[in-house]
């Protein structure tokens, strides 16, 4: 927001401008930098998320059949327990007539409970291999599970075979893992089970490194003597009769409590203790075991000593655990969240588009049948307002365009103080028409709005049309905008503002919304009777109705919107006549858009807020309250406001989930824009061409509009104050020769 | 009535202020514990602290219990044995032959 063309400003106050950029700017930074902070932050939750859920840096290779040539053989027949101690490698096989029950992949919010209290019934410990990502989602589970007494084991973080892993990452698995069980337990664990691991006889080339080097850093690796096999779900009996060793021989047995459903494994748990328990064995941990190795069975393996394996967490670890465990917790809560609003954002959205193209359909051919009419045709002479404002370069084409009415009118030319000559230019523009009918008045800067009013005291006639000093009409224009003047319960008609500029690429885009915003938007709300805008380029209202409503209000920067709302609550009826055409320029420039899409919505939720009493009236008011005002608001402000979480999810859904799907599902929803786009072109009988620039429109132009609703939802908020800001003008529209 | 929304005491934007900065310092927070998190920032997890069975098990440690024990002819090597790994051990079956097996 540095410096504003004002140098070719010609038509601004420079003190005016400069107060009010200097403003932008202090609000702005700001507010970028939140911006920028909140977006940080959810695509951090989202990449938690991600993460969490394995979508972000998931790894499902699994190795298999590899060569273990290089593992010492005492380690592929060595028992369960592999230790390091002093580098070497050892291993500790489980007493005789001992179990030590092993349970990987959990914590599970459905599963692990039910393991736990068939434990804590059978009063029998067990050691439980958890998954770093499911300890962070289901604290408590790993909490109940340490305070009962049993040992937990690191199962790393997001359960990847490590074989595959580099260094750095399989540290970062184990260390998350780490911090995950201080935050939920309080704890950290010096046993470790690697995911995919079997029996010792199973270690290979690829995974032997991984447990010598996890093993120098202090960890137990523990593997396994029998498995039950119990994911494959083969039966409470087959489950059983895996997992039982043979004889009277010591075991660690793998169960799993999580990863699958395990409604088998709850069964044949009870069933195992009471088989083992009858043969005369004990239960024990992994701690259990080692401790029994080394007190020789001294009778000495209670207490404590069956969590040896646990290291109390303390000082930053404890905490960053804890932040770590908080931070999951929002994870889990806002994605989710998210996810349901954006689901619901886009079931609105697509609804409306499909009630558009259905209400427009209808609109098209009531208005276009044979035999419509409004009533008897309007032919009495019209009052046109013209409010201009530094107009010099537009308004000798828009009274030329005024002077070729079919329809009988007198012209109002309000100078509103401008600086430029505008009136002594309309005066010499009239003379040399040889227009009669004009008159020019004028009046100290004092806005739109002002100068509006001041056209509609001094007009002459009934019915006023309201124009801007940079449109121009077609010869038919006032004729058909007044037919519907005809029907007495209208009180307001919205012509059709078509963008003359139309050939650059911003340009282009404008034209695209104005056609889709006319075509469909405008036919929807003239049905629902409850037309949020008339367009200040075109617009004819009852000089009686406009005078009731106590005129234009500057009470916001959306006259049109206020004075549309107060006409409906005022009982009239506000109807689109799209055979009324004004060709308008739209801003050239960025900056120009951005500023004029400012003023617009932050002056349409002004106009909203100004008239929020209708939500509770009765009546028209109360009608309009009821069906108008959660349109426009659920369309027109919440909408956009989700737009930019549907572009992070977008973008990261593309990078991180699956390119394709995302990618489908954003050219299906750019398909249903595109159908909607080629329906309002077809209705308004547009080019086709211009909606090739629809594509790019999505990924430029819709973040610019969401940008600015957003940016004055929060001037809104912070209560700034947003002046007017005058559209340069080049003059270039005129009426397209033929049309019309 | 005045224009819509406009605050002419400031007040409203003074705690809108205060509203977003503590949002900022909220969300580089969260960010930060994250990357913290993730790359192991400022945790002592380091391989020293993880020795296994900690200092109170060793010392409950009986010298007598050192020798191997437990089943079925298994050699089990004792966690601060002097015998190197790569001395072969006494040959036995395996105890988990039974499931590995099944497997």
């Amino acid at each position: 927001m540095t410096t504003l063309t004002s140098s070719r400003g010609r038509r601004r106050a420079p003190t005016r401008i400069e107060r009010a950029a200097g403003r932008a700017a202090a609000l702005q930074r700001p507010r970028v930098i939140l911006a920028l902070l909140l977006l940080l932050a959810l695509t951090c939750a989202m990449l938690l998320d991600g993460y969490l859920r394995a979508e972000v840096g998931g790894d499902q290779r699994v190795r298999s059949g590899a060569d273990s040539s290089e593992v010492p053989d005492t380690i592929l027949d060595g028992g369960p327990i592999l230790t390091f101690r002093g580098g070497q490698a050892t291993t500790v096989s489980v007493p005789a007539k001992t179990i030590a029950l092993t349970f990987d992949d959990g914590p599970n919010p459905t599963w692990t409970p039910q393991v736990l209290e068939i434990l804590r019934k059978y009063d029998v410990p067990g050691t439980f291999f958890l998954v770093g990502s499911m300890v962070t989602r289901y604290p408590g589970i790993v909490r109940t599970m340490v305070e009962q007494g049993n040992e937990v084991g690191v199962h790393t973080f997001t359960h990847v075979d490590l074989s595959y892993q580099s260094a750095s990452r399989v540290d970062r698995e184990m260390e998350q893992t780490q911090l995950a069980l201080a935050g939920a337990a309080g704890i950290t664990t010096t046993l470790f089970r690697a995911p995919y691991s079997s029996e010792t006889d199973a270690i290979d080339n690829y995974s032997w490194p991984v447990y010598e080097r996890l093993g120098k850093d202090g960890y137990t690796s523990v593997f396994v003597d029998t498995d039950s096999d119990d994911w494959k779900r083969p039966g409470v009996s087959d489950i059983v009769k895996w997992a039982t060793p043979k004889g009277t021989q010591g075991a660690s047995v793998l169960f799993h409590d999580a990863g699958g459903e395990r409604s088998q494994t709850i069964a044949a748990l009870p069933e195992y203790i009471e088989k083992m328990k009858a043969k005369g064995y004990t239960f024990t941990t992994i701690s259990g075991v080692m401790a029994h190795r080394r007190t020789a069975g001294a009778g000495t393996t209670a207490g404590p000593s069956l969590q040896a394996a646990h290291h109390r967490a303390t000082g930053p670890t404890l905490y960053e655990g804890k932040a770590l465990i908080a931070a999951v917790a929002v994870a889990e809560w806002t994605v989710p969240t998210l996810s349901v609003g954006l689901a619901i954002v886009g079931a609105a959205v697509l609804a409306r588009f499909g009630m558009m193209l259905l209400l427009a359909r209808r609109h098209h051919r009531q208005r276009n049948r044979r035999r419509f009419g409004w009533g008897p045709a309007v032919t009495g002479p019209v009052s046109v307002i013209v409010p201009a404002y530094n107009e010099k370069e537009c308004i000798a084409n828009t009274l030329r365009s005024l002077a070729r009415s079919t329809h009988p009118i007198e012209i109002i030319v309000v100078d509103d103080g401008s600086t430029d000559g505008t009136s002594r230019i309309a005066r010499d523009a009239a003379g040399s028409l040889g227009m009669t009918n004009v008159r020019v008045i004028r009046q100290e800067n004092a806005g739109k709005p002002a100068a509006l009013n001041n056209g509609v005291r001094n007009a002459s006639y009934g019915i006023v049309v309201m124009m801007d000093g940079d449109t121009v009409f077609e010869p038919d224009t006032v004729r058909e905008l007044v037919q519907p003047f005809a029907d007495p319960s209208v009180g307001a008609v919205a012509g059709n503002a078509k963008v003359g500029n139309r050939t650059t690429v911003i340009g282009a885009w404008q034209h695209i919304e104005y056609v889709m915003g006319f075509n469909l938007d405008r036919r929807m709300y003239d049905l629902l009777r409850c037309m949020p805008t008339i367009p200040g380029a075109i617009g004819a209202f009852r000089r009686d109705a406009v005078l009731a409503a106590g005129g234009m209000s500057e009470d916001t920067l959306a006259e049109d919107t206020d004075i549309t709302i107060a006409m409906h609550r005022a009982g009239w009826r506000v109807v689109y006549q799209e055979h009324a055409r004004a060709w308008t320029e739209a801003p050239g420039s960025l900056r120009q858009l951005w500023s004029q899409r400012y003023r617009w919505s932050y002056g349409t939720m002004q106009a909203l807020w100004k008239h929020r009493g209708c939500l509770t009236d009765r009546g028209p008011s109360g009608r309009f309250g009821r069906v108008g005002m959660p349109l426009v608001v659920i369309f027109q402000v919440v909408t956009p406001l989700f737009a930019p979480l549907i572009d992070v999810f977008t973008v990261y859904s593309m990078i991180f989930v699956d390119f394709r799907a995302a990618l489908l599902a954003w050219l299906a929803v750019l398909g249903v824009q595109l159908l909607c786009a080629a329906y309002a072109f077809r209705l308004d009988r547009e080019k086709y061409r211009y909606l090739l620039m629809m594509p790019l429109q999505q990924l430029a132009y819709r973040q610019i509009m969401y940008l600015v609703l957003i940016h004055s939802c929060v001037t809104a908020l912070t209560g700034g104050r947003l002046r007017w800001q005058k559209l340069k003008r080049t003059g270039e529209v005129g009426t397209p020769a033929g049309a019309g | 009535m005045g224009p819509v929304f406009v605050d002419t005491t400031g007040r409203r934007s003074k705690a809108l202020r205060r509203l977003g900065l503590f949002l900022g310092a909220v969300c580089l927070a969260y960010a930060g514990v994250l990357a913290a998190a993730f790359m192991g920032w400022g945790t002592s997890l380091n391989p020293s602290s993880l020795l296994p069975f900690g200092a109170s098990a060793e010392g409950g440690r009986a010298p007598g219990g050192m020798r191997p024990e437990g089943g079925i002819g298994r050699r089990a090597e004792l966690p601060d044995t002097v015998r190197p790994t790569a001395s072969p051990p006494a040959s036995t079956t395996r105890s988990a032959s039974a499931s590995a097996g099944a497997n």
